[in-house]
């Protein structure tokens, strides 16, 4: 990797103070799974002056619940969200995203506020620079998006413009479909932003100098069916083609309430908002399932080569409703 | 590999104003030079210092290349170098990570283990799990192993019996070219309740 210059923060304002003095020549670091990467493809269009560590800054690692809430600061580790019994008992579908997240290590290192602000995994945007890249593209604010005209077999089927990479984080797509809130610190104060809004085409919804705090859930029915499915290439260390969260409560055989969130389709965890409805109040078979499935996908408009998607997306929907 | 940055040599330098400035900047370098991060390698502490110096810690080593080239440690093995394989998984505080995705200097204080602080460093006797990856030979080529043995020594660490599952999902973040797989999970069973 090439040289830069290492700080560690000791308080959030700190941190938000040095993005602010560095002005976008600074980049934080949480676990480090995602940033190192960055930095030795050099693919971004700058390559950071300095890097803030976010690791040293205490007490942002909690998993808590109270008054109905659960909050999980964002340095709380992968792992540790995966071992918490509060999290496996009523958020059992984050619990089982973040499970699913690459392997062990990897857990054990990444962060729940890094797994939302992970860059996407576009190969065009990704190509790194010792093999003939930087690539120029939208996202990197010159240029058309490559993988309209090129390989585009695991970019997005619905929602996109300028730049169609999906967003490659599993916890976000649990997080959309439990209604959980981001909270962000900068410096014009504190405010919340819901996980669906986060994201966007081209990039998240932090503003400059904004860095995420906590996260937090609403309290979920506990006779509410959670599910979290995700279809990978390969099983450990992979990217989601394609995931579904869910989260559904019956009552003698009707639904009563339902949420479905697709992953890996769109820029963001995207809410089949339709479907939802669709199913609220029925009786659920197998029927009801791929008509809401089929609801779910509605809006989708593939590219050149993942059509394929639309299927899996389908299968893991009525899947997930069926559970 | 890596990039020095390049000094400017004196005679560049005009007279007067930018030499003052090139004092400070220097006074500046020789401040930062000052922090020191201190490691427990395999029981043995390391004081080292940071900056940019061929005998020092640049802030972008990782823990990797700190493990192999500055402290000679080369049991731990760098393969895709991107956090994809395995090969480079040590222990930190007990826990198993990917010392290729880890800065050196943020591992201040921090307690690791590589694949060279499992035996008996008195005697030289292996640890029971090495010695089942031995008595099953669980690798082939062998590049895999220290990774896969730091893996397991994790896994181990946390649920002394695990189930044949258990420790196909606690070693899932390890790679094997040579399909040595089926042998590891051999090994680690026949180790697991044994190990500690």
């Amino acid at each position: 990797m090439r040289s830069f210059t290492h700080i560690n923060a000791r308080t959030l304002d700190e941190a938000i103070e040095l993005l602010r003095k560095y002005r976008g020549r600074a980049v934080l670091n949480a676990g480090g799974t995602d940033l190192l990467s960055a930095l030795k493809g050099e693919y971004l269009s700058r390559y950071p002056e300095t890097v803030i560590n976010l690791k040293s800054i205490s007490g942002l690692d909690y998993v808590s619940e109270d008054g109905g809430l659960l909050r999980i600061g964002a340095l709380a580790k992968l792992s540790d969200i995966v071992r918490s019994p509060l999290v496996s008992s009523g958020y059992r579908v984050l619990a089982e995203a973040a499970r699913s997240v690459a392997s062990p290590q990897i857990r054990n290192a990444a962060t729940i506020g890094g797994n939302l602000c992970q860059d996407i995994r576009c190969w065009y945007y990704r190509y790194p620079r010792h093999i003939g890249g930087p690539v120029q593209c939208a996202r990197k604010g010159s240029g058309p998006c490559l993988a309209v005209r090129g390989d585009n077999r695991y970019h997005a089927i619905m929602n996109s413009r300028k730049c169609f990479a999906v967003c490659p984080s599993d916890t976000a797509v649990a997080l959309a479909v439990l209604d959980a809130q981001v909270h962000v610190s900068g410096p014009e104060g504190d405010r919340a932003i819901a996980v669906t809004d986060f994201f966007g085409p081209l990039a998240n919804a932090l503003r400059s100098n904004e860095i995420v705090r906590k996260i937090e859930v609403p309290k979920v029915s506990v006779s509410a069916v959670q599910t979290f499915l995700k279809f990978t290439v390969r099983e450990p260390i992979d990217f989601a083609v394609v995931s579904v969260a869910s989260v559904i409560t019956r009552e003698e055989g009707v639904c009563t309430d339902a949420r479905i969130a697709l992953g890996a389709v769109a820029p963001g965890p995207v809410r089949a908002s339709k479907a939802e409805e669709m199913l609220k109040g029925e009786r659920i078979d197998e029927e009801m399932a791929a008509q809401a499935a089929e609801q779910a996908l509605a809006g989708a408009r593939p590219l050149s080569k993942n059509a394929y998607k639309i299927e899996i997306a389908k299968t893991l929907v009525k899947r997930a409703i069926l559970r | 590999m890596e990039k020095r940055k390049s000094v400017r040599p004196v005679a560049f330098l005009k007279k007067g104003e930018d030499t003052v400035v090139r004092t400070q900047k220097l006074t500046r370098k020789k401040a930062r030079a000052t922090e020191r991060i201190s490691l427990t390698v395999n029981g043995k502490i390391h004081e080292m210092e940071v900056g940019t110096a061929s005998h020092q810690i640049d802030p972008a080593h990782t823990l990797a290349h700190t493990l192999r080239e500055t402290l000679g440690l080369t049991g731990t093995k760098v393969s895709c170098d991107h956090g994809a394989c395995g090969s480079c998984t040590v222990l930190m505080d007990g826990k198993a990570v990917l010392s290729c995705m880890t800065l050196t200097i943020e591992c201040d204080g921090k307690r690791i283990t590589t694949i060279e602080g499992l035996s008996d460093p008195e005697t030289g006797e292996l640890d029971p799990l090495q010695q089942a990856f031995v008595d099953h030979t669980a690798f082939q080529c062998g590049f895999c192993t220290p990774g896969m043995i730091m893996s397991a020594k994790a896994l181990l660490g946390e649920n002394p019996s695990p189930t044949e599952e258990e420790v196909k999902e606690g070693l899932s973040g390890n790679f094997c070219r040579c399909i040595s797989n089926y042998h590891v999970v051999k090994a680690v069973l026949a180790a697991s309740g044994k190990g500690r």
